[in-house]
């Protein structure tokens, strides 16, 4: 038998009506897999595909409506047998700060064994165990609130670990991590998996992370649609698209030039191996000018690779160390570019420099800003410093930074929620915090999207609670209306949903509600934090196309906050990268993402497409260092390619 | 909540912090008990000394203590207040239509000193003990309270996670704040029932996401094994040592000669 089988398993949710008879809404219909002691499987699939109530089912917390799942050889339906199961199939959840238990690290992580009754002696040896394994043992006195998103989840895999599990199951547990946080838990899981033999099965909405797996189930209504190893899967591009979901960008390039017949490869995976690939494919492209100068850019591409694959090194003791502080603005608009650049193909985000007229007086600007959190106490932390920027009419911004480096501040005081400590900012040329300025007036014409915003959704209906910002500002109930109308048509929510309570929509939905409800206001800039955050491949999709509209076709300002190289490389012209409280970068997207090694050492990176390019230079290939786009990217390859080709022929 | 010093746990190592919660809880106990039984000017020296004691092995500054009472100053002046004007007996002054008697200032004085030393001696217990050993405490010392089918175990728990969840929530009320700002509310003008109102968009979200977080959290609990109290071992189980037993013996001659001052009426 193996060590999980799942067979012919339905589920069915049952919910009362207000009138009193049940609505049953079928999660799972008819799933049947086995996974092998030790495997490491991922889980795709859409919001609502029905892979989380699969995950649940593995933990019996809960039990299937028809059909049986064992795990370990025992019944998930047997009374009896519940704790045991439970102890064998530990589960890590997606928020964070809602599996935490207890108020002391050490003390969360025996949270488990003390419910299994395990003796004193024995528990702490276990604690101890599970706290060294996931790197966490110096923070073990601390309260979880003091850390980060990433190191939280590790005390909640060591909680698991402390019970001795033989399978950990990751609920969408990355999702609401920042990307340095992904990579700690990620290389714990894969560690554990490869070190210790658990068996592991991840639930994530990252295809990135989909190559760490030995094994890919992709679910699609309640059902499995597609099994094989992640090549396998990525192979099949079109049918993961039908099912709402996505390859990595590298995957996406290879694609693309495979269907150019460039590349025949069925699937690559890292830029690396695109890299290898190519230059088999087309020993001609490889020129000599470019070989010598690049073994940087090689380790650099390397590196990436390791980076998206977690490589088996041991835990990122790394990131828990203090980070040396990295001040000082390095400019950009110095450096030299890609000639090539110039003259390849202009990119297909369509986005056009700001008009020229506009760059006069900025909508926004701050001047020498400065904060301090708990100021005048000896707690005081500064959380900006010295900083200027300048936001022109039309601009399409993408601000950068790891979590901590003060991006969040930095937009509070963009509509004056936040009064600086130090300096002022300017809506144009007039100071926000004078005595005659409007701060409501300003947050109407600057509007701020938070993180998750869907958690401020209160009204009964929809369209009501779009129409609380309008009314805000005063406007006859008719003008909310319709302004609510036109912002819930720009975001794209379907008219039947107006009239439903917010809390019956899907999360991409309530996300695009929320977003209305800014947008409703009709800002001149649009500042969203995250705004795709913790979504599904096609939510993600169909927010930031969405948001891409109102910057073309309404000529909205935009700032958008992202951990994603790719979606910020791919939408904002301007890219400002924050470091402790500093700007790091302020420049063109194209010469920022050429830095990819000053951009790692503050825990970014580039994208995937900017690491295959450089993989190819590193290998002699000339094509440029950086590319916005996938489809700048393969027009870069083609170009090169074309060169070689048409090389040859004279030769 | 800025400057609030009341309740907060003060972080130094000390006897006293290093005791068994029990005996605090026990210390406390008797301490208020003994303040009402207090009539004379010694038993008071006596309560006044024994405070002064278990502050200065506590290692807690008095300045930061003297700070805690600000909050109740005001709670304090009006009891002392009334007492003074209303106590009846020999009037000694008499101001428009009040009158001060001696025995009220008397009684007011008693009755101030014993409400300072009664906040006082009770915050000590807070000011040393982390909010988790005050909660194993409780659970361990009213485990008795099972025998009449009183959830013990189970209330500890709760109070061990409203404790958990209180800095989350107030940093989200913050984040819900800010974001309905951002979408022009106010939160600051208009009359009462106007601010009352204009809460709404505020408490609601707050409630919704409180509701979430419970369920995720009973979830969570529920997949690491949580079935009650029943069979549960503890990681750092309460335990007593020497300095405990001393203590105890302490709290009871305390307790002893404030009860032998009272029946010999000195």
């Amino acid at each position: 038998m193996s060590f999980i089988e799942v067979d012919n398993v339905i589920h069915d949710y049952v919910s009362e009506t207000e009138e009193g008879g049940e609505v049953t809404l079928r999660a799972l219909s008819g799933v049947s897999f086995t996974v092998q002691a030790g495997e490491f499987i991922a889980i795709l699939g859409h919001n609502g595909s029905g892979k989380s109530t699969l995950a649940k089912h593995i933990n019996a917390l809960l039990t299937p409506t028809e059909g049986t799942v064992w795990v370990d050889g025992r019944d998930t339906r047997a009374e009896e047998e519940l704790l045991k199961i439970r102890k064998t199939a530990g589960m890590v959840f997606q928020n964070p700060d809602n599996q935490i238990i207890a108020s002391i690290v050490e003390e969360d992580v025996a949270f488990g064994p003390e419910n299994m009754g395990v003796p004193e002696e024995k528990m702490l040896r276990r604690v101890d165990e599970a706290l060294q394994t996931v790197g966490m043992t110096e923070r073990r006195h601390q309260s979880p609130n003091r850390l980060s998103g990433g190191q939280k989840q590790r005390v909640a895999i060591a909680g698991v670990l402390a019970m001795r599990p033989k399978c950990i199951v990751l609920d969408e547990a990355t999702a609401m991590l920042d990307p340095k946080g992904r990579q700690e838990v990620l290389k714990t899981v894969s560690r554990l998996n490869k070190e210790e033999g658990i068996t592991i099965l991840l639930i994530t909405h990252y295809m990135e992370e989909v190559p760490l797996a030995d094994r890919v189930i992709v679910m699609d209504g309640g059902q499995i649609r597609m099994t094989g190893t992640p090549r396998e899967i990525f192979a099949q591009w079109d049918l993961l698209k039908e099912l709402r979901l996505t390859v990595p960008q590298i995957t996406e390039l290879g694609h693309t030039l495979k269907a150019d017949g460039l590349l025949s490869a069925p699937c690559v995976l890292t830029a690396q191996e695109l890299a290898e690939e190519i230059c088999r494919e087309h020993p001609a492209a490889r020129s000599e000018l470019q070989t010598a100068a690049e073994p940087e850019t090689q380790a650099t591409a390397r590196k990436a690779d390791e980076q998206t694959s977690a490589g088996q090194a041991g835990p990122e003791t790394a990131a828990d160390g203090p980070e040396n502080a990295a001040g000082g603005t390095v400019s950009v608009s110095d450096e030299k570019t890609a000639p090539e650049a110039a003259d390849g193909p202009s990119g297909a985000s369509g986005q056009a420099a700001a008009p020229e007229e506009a760059r006069d007086v900025p909508v926004l600007s701050l001047e020498k800003v400065g904060y301090a959190y708990e100021a005048g106490t000896t707690m005081e932390r500064w959380a900006l410093e010295d900083i200027n920027i300048d936001i022109y009419a039309g601009q399409f911004i993408g601000l950068l930074g790891h979590t901590g480096s003060g991006k969040s501040t930095l937009i509070q005081h963009l509509n004056g929620l936040v009064r600086p400590a130090r300096g002022r900012v300017l809506y144009r040329g007039e100071d926000i915090h004078g005595k005659d300025f409007s701060l409501r007036g300003l947050r109407g014409k600057v509007g701020l999207v938070f993180q998750y915003p869907e958690y401020q959704l209160f009204e009964t209906d929809v369209i009501t609670d779009v129409c609380f910002g309008p009314k805000n500002l005063g406007l006859s109930a008719q003008e909310c209306t319709a302004r609510a109308q036109k912002a819930l048509q720009a975001v794209g929510l379907p008219e039947k949903a107006w009239k439903k309570s917010p809390f019956e929509l899907s999360g991409g939905q309530k996300r695009r509600a929320a977003i209305a409800g800014v947008l409703a206001m009709e800002p001149e800039i649009l500042i969203l934090d995250e705004p795709t955050a913790g979504l599904d491949p096609a939510g993600r999709e169909e927010i930031l196309g969405r948001i891409a509209a109102l910057h073309r076709e309404k000529g909205i300002t935009v700032v958008l906050v992202s951990h994603s190289m790719e979606d910020v490389a791919r939408m904002a012209q301007r890219i400002i990268v924050m470091d402790h409280g500093h700007v790091f970068m302020d420049g063109p997207a194209r010469e920022i993402f050429i830095r990819t090694q000053e951009l790692e050492k503050v825990h970014l990176g580039s994208p995937q497409v900017t690491y295959a390019l450089q993989a190819l230079r590193a290998q002699g290939v000339p094509v440029p260092p950086s590319a916005r786009t996938v489809a700048e990217a393969a027009g870069y390859i083609r170009q090169a390619l074309g060169a070689a080709k048409a090389g040859e022929v004279t030769a | 909540m800025n400057g609030i010093t009341i309740g907060q746990y003060y972080n130094v190592d000390s006897v006293i912090h290093r005791l068994d919660p029990r005996v605090k809880l026990f210390a406390t106990l008797v301490y208020i008990v003994s303040l009402f039984i207090a009539k004379s000017p010694a038993a008071y020296v006596l309560a006044f000394a024994f405070l002064a004691l278990y502050i200065g092995l506590s290692r807690v500054s008095v300045k930061y203590i003297v700070r805690g009472l600000k909050p109740i100053v005001f709670l304090l002046l009006i009891s002392v207040l009334f007492n003074l004007f209303l106590t009846k007996g020999e009037v000694v002054l008499r101001i428009w239509k009040l009158q001060i008697t001696r025995e009220g200032i008397v009684f007011s004085a008693y009755m101030g000193l014993r409400l300072i030393l009664l906040i006082v001696g009770a915050s000590m217990m807070t000011y040393t003990t982390t909010p988790n050993q005050l909660t194993d405490g409780l659970e361990r010392s009213f485990r008795f309270l099972n025998v009449i089918h009183v959830p013990v175990h189970e209330i500890a728990m709760m109070m061990s996670i409203a404790l958990r969840f209180i800095p989350i929530l107030v940093e989200e009320t913050d984040k819900i704040r800010k974001a309905q700002m951002a979408r022009g509310a106010d939160f600051e003008s208009g009359n009462i029932i106007r601010r009352v109102m204009n809460m709404i968009p505020l408490l609601i979200p707050l409630f919704i996401s409180a509701i979430r977080r419970a369920t995720d959290l009973s979830m969570a609990m529920e997949a690491r094994c949580y079935h009650g109290g029943e069979g549960r071992t503890r990681l750092h189980p309460l335990r007593y040592h020497g300095a405990d037993r001393i203590a105890y013996l302490v709290i009871l001659a305390y307790l002893a000669g404030m009860i032998l001052l009272r029946v010999f009426g000195i």
